[in-house]
This record gives C-alpha cells, structure tokens and sequence, in this order.
C-alpha cells in the first residue's frame, strides 16, 4: 500500500474571530502548515476546504478559499460532513495523493459560524436531525447527545457528575492551548449549575459555535522523505455511517455503533490495537460524547468510560491521554475545521512538539470525530 | 404537498408518503406495507428497501411501545421557544420498529424512566397533525 505522510500542520486561533473573515482564517491555517513544512505554495499541486457549508455566507467556499491561499488554477473543491469534514478531508487527500494524481495536497479545514445570529445558528441546529420525521417535533443537535446520556445513565450509572468531569478535564487542557476558545480552568460545581439545555446536558457540557481554520499539508512517501525529517505517517483511516434517523438505530442507545464501525476500519488497517494507542483526539462535542467514544474506540469496555476518566486514565499521565489539547469543549468547535484541528495536535504529539502536555514516548495516535448527529464517524490513526 | 402539515413546523411538503397526513387527520397512525414482500415500515416508505419494488399498501400501526431514551429540551428551534421546555423521547414497539415522537405534556419528566409502557396517538395542533407518546 502506498505510503502517504502529514508533513505540515497550521491552526489559526479558534474562538469568536470578529476580525478575520473565512478565506483569511484559511489562509492564517495554510500559511502555518507552509511554514511548518518548510514549502512554498507552488508545491502544492490541489487543496480539498472542507466545511459544512450550511454555515458558510459564501457559496462553495472552495471557491474563494483557492482564490486566496493563490491555489488558481489547480484542482480545489468541498468536502462536506458535517464535523467529520475535514478528516474526511484527509481520506480524500490520502486517496488522491496514493492514487498519483497528486503529490502534495493542501486540505484546508474552516468554518466562520458567529456572524450567523443566534436566529440563524438556532435555526440550522433545528435542522440538525432528519428534516422529514424528527426536525418537526423541535429537535436540536444537544437533544440527539442527550438522549445518549439519558440511556447511558439509565443502563450504568453515569452520573451528571461524571458528564462534568469532562468539561472538568478538557478545560483543564484547555487553559495551556493558546489557540484554544476558552483558556479558564472551570469547577465542577459550575458545570453542575449550568443552565439546562436538554436534560441531562447543560451549557458547560456543551462546545461552543467558533470560527478557526486548521490544514494538513499531504504527500507521498517519497516526497516526504525530501520534504521533512519528521513525517507523520497515516496508517489506517476509517470512516462509516448510520441512518440519520433516531429511530433508524438499534440498541440502547448506549453506544454509536457509527464510530465503533469507523474504528474497526481503522485499527485493521493501521495493525494496531486500542492499546497501542499512545494519545488520543476524540470527539467532545458534549460531555458525554467524549465518555461514549471511550468505550466505542475499546478504550474502556461498555459502561466503564466514567471510570476510565474518574482514574484519571485519561489525564495526561494515564494510561490514554484523550483531548490534552482541550478538545472541542475548550477549542470551540468550528465545524469544518475540527477534524483538521485534532489531527494536527495528534501530528505534533508524534513530533514530540507538543510542549507542556507532551506524552513521553508517544508514537501511535489517533483521533476521532463524529458528523452531525452520529451519522457519520471518521477515525484516523497516525504514526511517527 | 400536504407534507408541510406534519409536525409542529414541517420542513418538507413533498413526498410520495404525503397520505399519513389524511390517515393522521382521520385519528389513525399508519404505516406502509410492501405488496410484494410484505414487509412493513414506519415511519412509512414509498420504496422496499428489500425487493426494491414501490408498491406499498397502508397499514395501521399498533400503538404500545416501550420508552428506550428521552430529554427534556430547554433551548429549542426559533419556532419553538414558547414550548419550552418539552419532552422528546425515542420508543420501541413490539415488532422492533422505533419512532421518535414528542411526549406528552401530561407525562410529569419525573415519571419519565427507559423501559417504562406508553402508547402513540395521533394529535393535531391548528392545521398540523403529528403523534405523541403518552400515558397507556
């Protein structure tokens, strides 16, 4: 299988970005991830943005993305889903870059989501579910996640507390990334007394709506080796769905059969075991998203992934250090740039340049995200 | 058309499944049942995922059903801000089948556990009609 390698990585600032529109957060991004591979823009032979373009005031944002970074005339276009966006972004450049269409790629993650009003961004979060059998009855985005949790607590116990734990956690983190959204340690208590949004989930158990960019600078092997000293290997890549519908699922509504399906994928092709996995990025959209992927990646066994984060197996330190860059809790979470986002702070872990929150010795990582309401998962694992 | 009548604010009006619109107004929750294979589907389908062919037939759903999962939402839709907060719950019926439904008012949240017996009527506010769950 031909090899294909992470060989730049660049992050703008997430957060509520009133002084940059969305082709100059792409290009902060792009311009990063040229620095950090030591390239000009004319290695690049095509970019991917990825974006859910719902959110977007331009029209197929790939258009004036290309047009700013100075990509004309060479191949760009979207990639849509939904916050797996821009991992997908990855299996796209992964493919056309093994394929030999192209040798260096530019996938370019970025969403501009607070200029919407609140109007606006409430009204795309009632469509989040199926607009035909679920959206008519006032469903939103945290109302899918919450029902996971009222399941989840229902069957093993989980507890509003543990939900905090995260946000706990992840803020924690948070306050040591300066490109995070939110740099402020937060207690338990204030998580706990939090305004509901939809039971068991209140607002600090929920990410916040930013604007960012994140892009991965793709190449094939032998450019790689040319091009940096530290590549970043991607050995298994999974991506699978599930119906969009609610009541299109099966179980108990415990787990997201999504990831578990998209992680399966993954750990075959990359060889490797839950493990093996020195450090991990996975998707914390709300509290009780990061405790379900626990268990959905085989990090804790079903019904366990409170425990795992009470033994602080999680913490930098543990036995699988999750989302020590904050995750989307503390970064915001900017849509198409997320998947792009973790992955970029997987890369650096490999690189060992993760600073204060490096994991010793880490040399497999992954990282993990799921689109929408769970109709989509991605799971890409990398290597030193 | 006819479609935009489902729900408390219907986002699409058009659809081959349209007639659960007359069966809801009639006090009937029905789904549909492929002629050809017999299998059976709700929310309903123009299309057998099975046989492919589109011939389906309308068939009354039974109305118990066990509560698998809910959540009480406090910050809705712009269109729904003056029903907050309401209850939004994913049940199973006998058959395997699930619909996701609101659940009714009169069902205190407290009351509210996985597991627990309910059943699905159909209801209408002004021109819309939909279902709900609630108390058997």
């Amino acid at each position: 299988m031909a090899r294909v390698a992470i060989v730049g990585v660049g992050h703008s600032k997430f957060g509520k970005r009133s002084d940059a529109s969305l082709r100059e957060l792409a290009f902060e991004a792009y311009s990063e991830a040229l620095d950090d591979a030591e390239l000009e823009s004319s290695s690049i032979d095509g970019s991917v943005v990825c974006s859910a373009t719902h959110y977007d005031k331009q029209r197929s944002p790939a258009g004036v993305v290309a047009e700013y970074l100075g990509l004309n005339p060479k191949p760009t276009f979207n990639v849509e889903a939904a916050c797996a966006s821009s991992a997908v972004g990855l299996r796209t450049a992964w493919s056309l870059v093994s394929s030999g269409l192209h040798d260096v790629f530019a996938v370019v993650g970025v969403q501009k989501m607070t200029e919407l009003s609140n109007k606006e961004i409430q009204e795309l979060m009632g469509r989040a579910g199926d607009v035909m059998w679920e959206s008519p009855f006032g469903t939103t985005m945290p109302s899918y996640y919450a029902m996971y949790a009222t399941a989840h607590m229902a069957r093993y116990g989980t507890t509003e507390e543990d939900l905090a734990g995260v946000t706990v956690k992840n803020r924690k983190y948070g306050a040591k990334n300066p490109k995070a959204m939110f740099q402020k340690p937060i207690g338990v208590e204030e998580v706990l007394k939090s305004r509901p949004v939809s039971t068991p989930l209140k607002l600090f158990d929920c990410c916040a709506n930013a604007d960012g960019a994140a892009c991965l600078i793709v190449s094939n092997a032998e450019r790689a080796k040319k091009i940096t000293n530290k590549p970043v290997w991607v050995a298994g890549l999974g991506l699978a769905s599930s119906p969009m519908a609610l009541a299109g699922r099966h179980g108990a509504m415990t787990s997201f059969e999504v990831t578990k399906n998209a992680a399966k994928s993954a750990y075959e092709m990359a060889h490797v075991k839950p493990n093996d996995i020195d450090v991990a990025e996975v998707h914390d959209s709300f509290s009780i998203t990061e405790i379900l992927n626990y268990e959905d990646l085989g990090f804790a066994r079903p019904g366990k992934g409170a425990k795992l984060l009470k033994d602080g197996e999680t913490e930098l330190g543990g036995k699988i250090p999750v989302n020590i860059d904050g995750g989307l809790i503390s970064k915001g979470h900017p849509v198409g740039a997320t998947g792009a986002s973790q992955i970029t702070s997987v890369v650096q872990q490999l690189r060992k340049e993760a600073g204060d929150v490096q994991v010793d010795g880490a040399r497999i990582g992954l990282a993990q995200n799921i689109g929408g309401i769970g109709m989509y998962a991605a799971v890409s694992i990398l290597r030193a | 058309m006819g479609f935009e009548k489902f729900g408390q604010v219907g986002y699409i009006s058009q659809t081959k499944v349209a007639p659960l619109i007359s069966y809801l107004q009639k006090g009937v929750v029905a789904g549909t049942r492929c002629k050809n294979d017999g299998k059976f589907y709700f929310p309903p389908r123009a299309d057998c995922l099975d046989c492919r062919k589109s011939d389906m037939e309308w068939v009354p759903i039974e109305s118990r059903a066990r509560l698998v999962t809910f959540t009480q939402v406090f910050f809705g839709p712009p269109a729904f801000e003056q029903s907050t907060p309401y209850t939004l719950g994913l049940a199973e019926f006998e058959n395997g089948l699930r619909v996701f439904a609101p659940i009714s008012k009169d069902l205190d949240r407290d009351e509210l556990k996985p597991e627990m017996e309910l059943v699905l009527r159909p209801r209408h506010v002004g021109e819309g009609v939909f279902y709900q769950l609630e108390k058997p």
